[in-house]
């Protein structure tokens, strides 16, 4: 009797320790999409982006914008000059963006036909880019503080380990009623996103196809945006893409918005 | 004939010259119809074909533009306009632009306050695109930066008038003098002179609070001030005589703009001096009093229901104003209150949009209606269908309360 009490009390101990062991290497949702948000990417960036916007009849029209990143501490800044097509050519966009939460971005575009720098609000983070499916919030780095973070389960994506992630806004009026990532562990790039409209409907679908390691960085260079109720898609590149340049700081004032690339 | 075999080889030298060089060419061609509705009579009054062509390139320390501009009107009359050519030259810290350059200031849109470096080419009164509207400059420009502060100087050696109507156009301005005046131009002109010359300088900065602009200007007011006197006609009687002069004026002002949450506030004004306006005695001191002026505008950018809509309210208000100025367009009294008014609608992924903008003034109670649908055919070819819509009997705009207007344009971007 002694000896069966024994053997509860140890398998008890044990299976109590496995679960705490367990427990304590599982990070929570915040933490997951906190490390997805904290991946470095390098102090200063700078790419070609190329958009292909495809209709549902299979129609392609193409966006090429020249961009540079840089990281400054609190702040990140990023200047886009427009290539294609060509009637916004030498268009220009610049955005500074701040860690501290709460504080807005700061944009400004650069209107070449106008010849004037004309200050915009980032209120409008739910229009969509440049007529592609990416919203401005898709394109920018979301606070993991903006949303409520679930880990639904842990499942295999192309061959990768992932987490799958639901996020909830804590803004009534945020334009998805949730979203699903999958994150590949231990690299820490969201490989897959669902997006769901207010109906709670699925609206699009991000898939990424290529990421690379450049130098030591972790870097997206090839998705997809489907918006599965338009049948709408957005093919987006990243080419020609260095990393750790050394980008001055003046590339990321009004005088280079004017002056363009 | 002539000009256009010259400005045919002129062109074709440059096109070679450019892809021999690797210069970057850019630009549109455009085809716009223009029908006449507000007079019954489905004039088209505009049937026109523009060439735009942008010559660039650039390197680290310098770069140029040249960009001429062609339009061919119905009756294959061809205007030929250099809208800008310039060379720039960049170092450290600063920069320096030579040649003919279109300078824009200030952050009221379609109204013209501390923007007034390059003058408006007024042929089809405020109808074309503002890139239009503005004329080249001759001159330097000289900006000066630290961090993201600008000093900037522009000294004009040569002065632009405003461009009007031609008389004959429906755009004309109709002389308003009690009696069909002669005119004397000997005075018009402005030689282009050290004297002669016009100075502006403005501070800016783009700062995470708010971006600023201070500036102040030489200059001669863009539109001449017609003095008057009589002369007799030869038979007993007497001639009313316009003598159009431009005259010094000297100007200070600024601009800024901000955001408050969802809104880009924004707001601009300038203190003209010595402004000279005509009176309603034509018979002393040559029918004009010379008074100082405020020019001013607050503004509003915001969403709505994703409609994107700007509005501004725009103030002129003449100083120790005396009755006896005549009333014009621009001017019907001591304050002169007009709006803007733009919203845009973008859908189908940013391929269709519908526009309407509008200036409103309240002294004349007359306006500018302009609803207009733009679709995005392919990438490179852009197809508009608007009206242009005059309210009034008597003002800016209900002047032309005859040229209603329906027309399309179709352009092809490269």
């Amino acid at each position: 009797m002694t000896s069966k009490r024994f053997q509860i009390i140890l398998m008890t101990l044990i299976l109590t320790s496995a679960i705490y062991s367990f427990a304590q290497d599982k990070p929570s949702g915040l933490e997951i999409i906190q490390k997805v948000y904290d991946r470095p990417t390098g102090n200063d960036q700078d790419g070609e982006l190329t958009m292909t916007l495809i209709n549902k009849r299979g129609d392609e029209r193409v966006r090429i914008i020249k961009q540079y990143i840089k990281d400054f501490g609190k702040e990140e800044k990023k200047i886009m000059f427009f290539v294609k097509p060509a009637d916004v050519k030498n268009t220009s966009f610049m955005s500074w963006s701040y860690d501290e939460q709460g504080k807005d971005d700061d944009q400004w575009i650069y209107l070449p036909a106008l010849k004037k720098v004309k200050r915009i609000s980032s209120d409008s983070k739910n229009d969509y880019f440049m007529g592609s499916d990416f919203t401005y919030d898709d394109l920018g780095d979301r606070h993991p503080t903006s949303d409520s973070h679930k880990i639904l389960r842990e499942e295999k994506l192309d061959g990768e380990d992932c987490y799958v992630v639901e996020s909830i806004s804590k803004d009534e009026d945020y334009m998805y009623s949730r979203t699903i990532t999958w994150i590949i562990r231990d690299k820490w790039i969201g490989l897959k996103k669902e997006f769901y409209d207010e109906d709670d409907d699925l609206l699009k679908t991000l898939s990424v196809k290529n990421f690379e390691k450049i130098k030591e960085y972790w870097i997206i260079t090839h998705s997809v945006m489907h918006n599965v109720q338009k049948n709408h898609t957005t093919d987006m590149q990243l080419k020609k893409l260095k990393v750790d340049t050394g980008i001055s700081s003046k590339k990321f004032s009004e005088r280079m918005m004017k002056r363009g690339i | 004939m002539k000009k256009y075999l010259i400005i045919t080889i002129s062109l074709i030298i440059l096109l070679q010259s450019s892809i021999a060089q690797n210069i970057d060419l850019s630009g549109y061609v455009r085809n716009y119809s223009g029908m006449l509705v507000g007079n019954g009579s489905n004039d088209f009054v505009i049937l026109q074909n523009t060439f735009n062509l942008n010559f660039e390139k650039n390197s680290s320390s310098n770069a140029f533009k040249v960009n001429p501009m062609i339009y061919t009107e119905y009756g294959d009359s061809l205007v030929f306009r250099l809208r800008e050519a310039y060379i720039d030259f960049f170092f450290d810290n600063f920069d320096l632009r030579v040649g003919k350059q279109q300078i824009v200031w200030g952050k009221a849109d379609g109204v013209f306050i501390t923007d007034i470096v390059s003058p408006k080419n007024l042929f089809q009164f405020l109808l074309p695109d503002f890139d239009e509207i503005r004329q080249g400059v001759y001159g330097a420009k000289f900006d000066y930066y630290i961090n993201d502060n600008t000093f900037e100087i522009v000294w004009l050696p040569v002065f632009s008038p405003t461009i009007y109507a031609n008389p004959n156009s429906i755009w004309a301005v109709k002389p308003n003098f009690p009696m069909p005046p002669i005119y004397d131009y000997s005075n018009t002109d402005v030689n282009p002179s050290l004297e002669n010359s016009e100075i502006f300088v403005k501070y800016s900065a783009l700062t995470t609070f708010i971006d600023f602009e201070i500036m102040g200007g030489y200059m001669w007011d863009d539109d001449p001030t017609m003095f008057t006197s009589f002369v007799p006609d030869g038979s007993g009687g007497m001639n009313l005589l316009l003598s159009p002069e431009h005259k010094r004026i000297t100007l200070g002002g600024g601009s800024f703009s901000t955001t408050l949450g969802p809104f880009v506030m924004r707001g601009e004004a300038a203190y003209y001096s010595g402004k000279y306006f005509n009176t309603t005695t034509p018979q002393f001191d040559n029918g004009v009093i010379q008074k100082d002026y405020i020019h001013y505008m607050l503004g509003t950018d915001f969403a709505l229901w994703d409609v994107n809509i700007s509005t501004q309210f725009i103030q002129k208000a003449v100083m120790d104003y005396d009755e006896i100025i005549k009333p014009t367009p621009l001017f019907k009294g001591e304050y002169n209150n007009m709006m803007t008014f733009l919203a845009r609608y973008s859908m189908l992924n940013e391929t269709l949009d519908l526009e309407l903008f509008s200036y409103y003034d309240f002294e004349y109670d007359d306006a500018l209606i302009r609803p207009r649908i733009l679709y995005d055919y392919s990438d490179a070819v852009n197809l508009q269908f608007g009206a242009n819509i005059f309210t009034g009997t008597e003002g800016l705009f209900g002047q032309y309360n005859k040229n209603d207007m329906i027309y399309f344009k179709i352009k092809y971007s490269f």
